[in-house]
């Protein structure tokens, strides 16, 4: 039992307790004030993954680069120029949509190592870098067209409308649950990035370099870690996380828009940060980040389920939160900073 | 017993300055080599030189017999030398145990083996007397602690060549005895140990052989029967020694009342139980080697690392120093060792400098007034012979004496009562060092106290009224008259007597 507790006590975890108490909280108080009227239903719990599903997919590429110490502004204009690649290429040149999704991987993933290969060996601070990158895709969005373009191709269609219906049993009958809940493509591929991301941050050596590179550079050097690799990978994987977010964003709205996801990075580092990762690097979980985006949704379902608040102050309680957290680490750091022998 | 490494006539230059000059050094398997010098002798960068941080311009090392070219300290660890530098050099926010595994981390079906990482440090630490809980973060423990672990991390790569790059700077006595115990059965295991330290007593303690670098050169290797401390600490300082104790000057100095009185001060593991009685006017010398305790003692009595026992008394009267700025209030001034970081702000004008501390005292709200600038700048322009068009010249374009001059005039102007001065003639010319002595005699006789800092024996005899000596963080001996000569200084310093 001891333990257990010994385990529980550990420092490493603070931050994702902060995170998911915070989280539970506000979801307690939620359902105090409005579970009467339903906010304690299974679709409005699946509705915060439905509605957030693209950030979330981001966040778990940005998590990773802001455990390195690094940032990355580049992630929405990514995400969108994406949708601007398959709304252009399947409803304009009449692509297959796949070929499209292809083609940006293959743009963002290599945008990604560029940024990382410039910020890793030409020494340019990666808030330079990958705003640069943001500019760049921004403008070849533009470039591709200054329209919004619909998206009309049946395999987009039919990836858009599939749905898994929750069910439980009834008389000995399988029925949806009411009111009707399901999740989507989009909810299962970033339940899936979460997956992928716990197993490469825990369970492979690429993984604890990028935390080793983010609680100290230059000791990783020393230690002989693959330092300027790994740096250059994870923006790599950023870029793919990026396309993949777009991509969910294209089926989310089912069009392609040269001025869509503005800001959506600033969105995506607070969905990691209110996740516990910390900023200056080296901190930070995809459990935490998968709870940071529900602490991000659960804000405006909130507004939504209030009904006389302007949608305004979904900005102002996030900001809040974000300031929270950043005053939690702020008090970690200094915190775990006291040293005690054995 | 054959030698496991070889580095034959390593040459490093840097620009201006030969940092290696055709430097020998051999290591034996299962031996403790000490590398031994004063600050700037080059003993780092045959270290760096050696890890691949450094690229030698000639020279060549053998390993084994085979020469090797190490690109980086990854590197250098393939080939089996390992390092433990002065700073730790872990990630403060992952476990211990992974701290001593990162990068090589044992696997299980492709993915990192957690229990086996845990393991395996449990194991590796509780051999070096180290029962801790190895899954929290490094920044939860001890410097002490951190260091084990840094070694552990060395250790278990299998290296055959193990450097300890002043590894005890940060450890008390005990911790010291228990990293002795693991280099010894290391030792015995027949790894080859390179151990830096500034601590003599540990290098006779624990080495078998030494290895003596002066300003780039190679002194010598000996085994520790060889050589005596005083020759040791001779050939670091190498210095021939000329100058002579002035004997008026300490009796002007007996007459007088006493200025500062510190008794039993002390910071834990920096400086231990320090006491000393300056009188009014009288100027004493602190001696000792690099890392004695001089400058920790000197940042101790300026209040910048408050000390947290024994009582000081300032002219009679209690006070208590707890900050650089209550040191200045009880007309203290500190000119630090390293001019360039801590003392010159270069982008500032000579008269800005000059003003700098004055204006501190006073308090930003009761500002100098142009023209009261401009005559304290003119008048210690004159007074110290700064070579200068003008007051408004920038410090930063001064040659180093003339820098020294100003900050010392920075510290001149506030008036102090006592002034501690730590190294103010390094790095300087011979004719600008004699100018700086006159000066800091000047300033006694004009009534102020003056701890004077140095490495070089005989400024310190040629202006002390009294010498402090210092060794191993501690005070060990207090001379003066007669027996303040080279020969007793130089046995103190190296325990000899």
């Amino acid at each position: 039992m001891s333990r257990i507790i010994r385990k529980l006590s550990n420092p490493m975890y603070i931050m994702i307790y902060a995170t998911v108490g915070i989280f539970l909280a506000i979801y307690g108080a939620g359902a105090w004030a409005y579970g009467d009227r339903g906010f304690l239903t299974l679709r409005t719990f699946v509705n915060m993954f439905i509605d957030n599903a693209y950030y979330g997919i981001s966040a778990v590429g940005m998590t990773m680069v802001l455990i390195t110490g690094g940032i990355d502004l580049s992630v929405g204009a990514v995400a969108s120029l994406t949708g601007m690649f398959i709304a252009y290429g399947t409803t304009i040149l009449h692509i297959h949509p796949a070929v499209c999704i292809a083609f940006s991987l293959v743009v963002g993933v290599g945008l990604g190592l560029l940024m990382g290969w410039v910020i890793e060996y030409l020494n340019v601070p990666p808030f330079i870098t990958t705003l640069t990158g943001m500019f760049l895709a921004r403008g070849v969005c533009s470039l591709i067209s200054r329209e919004s373009i619909n998206i009309q191709h049946s395999m987009i269609d039919s990836l858009a409308g599939w749905k898994i219906y929750f069910m439980h049993q009834v008389n000995g009958n399988w029925v949806k649950v009411k009111p009707i809940a399901f999740v989507n493509f989009n909810v299962i591929l970033f339940l899936v990035m979460i997956v992928i991301g716990t197993f490469i941050l825990q369970r492979t050596r690429f993984g604890r370099n990028i935390y080793a590179i983010g609680g100290n550079e230059q000791s990783a050097r020393l230690m002989g870690l693959p330092v300027a690799r790994t740096k250059i990978l994870v923006y790599g994987f950023n870029g793919l996380c990026s396309v993949l977010a777009g991509l969910s964003y294209a089926l989310y709205v089912k069009s392609g828009w040269n001025l869509s996801l503005q800001g959506a990075e600033l969105d995506v580092i607070t969905c990691a940060v209110i996740g516990g990762t910390l900023l200056t690097g080296g901190v930070g979980s995809m459990i935490g980040t998968l709870f940071g985006v529900l602490l991000k949704s659960i804000i405006p379902a909130l507004i939504t389920f209030n009904g006389h608040l302007l949608s305004w102050w979904g900005k102002i309680a996030t900001g809040v939160l974000l300031l929270l957290f950043i005053c939690i680490q702020g008090i970690v750091v200094s915190w775990s900073g006291r040293k005690r022998s054995a | 017993m054959n030698n496991i490494l070889e580095m034959k006539q390593i040459e490093i230059e840097f620009p201006g300055v030969k940092a290696l000059d055709k430097v020998d050094f051999s290591l034996r398997a299962g031996e403790v080599h000490s590398l031994l010098g004063e600050n700037g002798a080059g003993k780092s960068t045959l270290i760096k030189c050696l890890t691949g941080v450094n690229k030698m311009d000639s020279g060549e090392i053998l390993l084994d017999g085979n020469e090797i070219r190490p690109q980086d300290p990854g590197h250098a660890m393939t080939l089996g030398i390992s390092t433990v530098f002065q700073e730790i050099n872990l990630c403060p926010n992952l476990s211990v145990a992974e701290n001593i595994f990162v990068g090589r981390q044992p696997m299980k079906h492709r993915q990192i083996n957690w229990r086996e990482i845990n393991r395996r440090a449990e194991e590796l630490l509780s051999g070096f007397g180290l029962e801790i809980d190895v899954t929290r973060p490094l920044s939860y423990y001890s410097t002490a602690i951190q260091q084990m672990v840094s070694i552990a991390r060395a250790v278990d790569v299998q290296a055959k060549i193990l450097i300890l790059d002043e590894p005890t700077s940060s450890l008390d006595t005990g911790e010291v005895q228990l990293l002795f115990r693991v280099m010894r059965e290391l030792k015995a295991k027949g790894m080859g140990i390179i151990f830096i330290t500034h601590f003599l007593d540990q290098v006779y303690e624990i080495s078998d052989r030494m290895t003596i670098l002066r300003n780039g050169h190679l002194v010598g290797t000996y085994t520790v029967e060889e050589l005596d401390r005083v020759s040791l600490v001779t050939m670091m300082i190498g210095k021939d020694f000329s100058g002579m104790f002035d004997m008026d000057r300490a009796e002007a100095a007996e007459n007088s009342q006493a200025e500062l009185e510190v008794s039993h001060i002390g910071v834990a593991g920096k400086v231990e139980d320090f006491s000393l009685t300056i009188k009014k006017g009288e100027l004493v010398g602190f001696a000792g080697l690099l890392g004695s305790g001089r400058t920790e003692t000197a940042e101790m009595l300026f209040g910048a690392v408050p000390s947290s026992r024994g009582s000081m008394k300032l002219e009679g009267h209690d006070v208590k120093i707890d900050s650089p700025g209550e040191a200045l209030n009880n007309r203290m001034a500190f000119c630090p060792e390293d001019r360039k970081r801590d003392g010159i702000i270069g982008d500032l004008s000579i008269r800005e400098n000059i003003i700098l501390a004055l204006q501190a005292r006073r308090g930003f709200m009761k500002p100098l007034s142009l023209a009261e600038q401009n005559e304290l700048a003119d008048k210690y322009i004159s007074l110290l012979g700064i070579a200068t068009p003008d007051a408004e010249k920038k410090i930063g374009e001064l040659s180093g004496g003339n820098q020294q001059k100003v900050i010392l005039a920075r510290w001149m102007a506030t008036e102090p009562a006592v002034l501690i001065l730590d190294e103010p003639t390094r790095g300087i010319d011979i004719g600008a060092k004699a100018e700086i002595q006159k000066l800091m005699l000047k300033m006694c006789a004009d009534g102020t106290s003056v701890i004077f800092i140095s490495s070089e024996l005989d400024e310190i005899i040629r202006c002390s009224g009294k010498v402090v000596v210092m060794r191993d963080r501690k005070k060990v001996a207090e001379l003066a008259g007669r027996e303040c000569t080279q020969q007793k200084i130089l046995e103190i310093i190296a325990g000899a007597a």
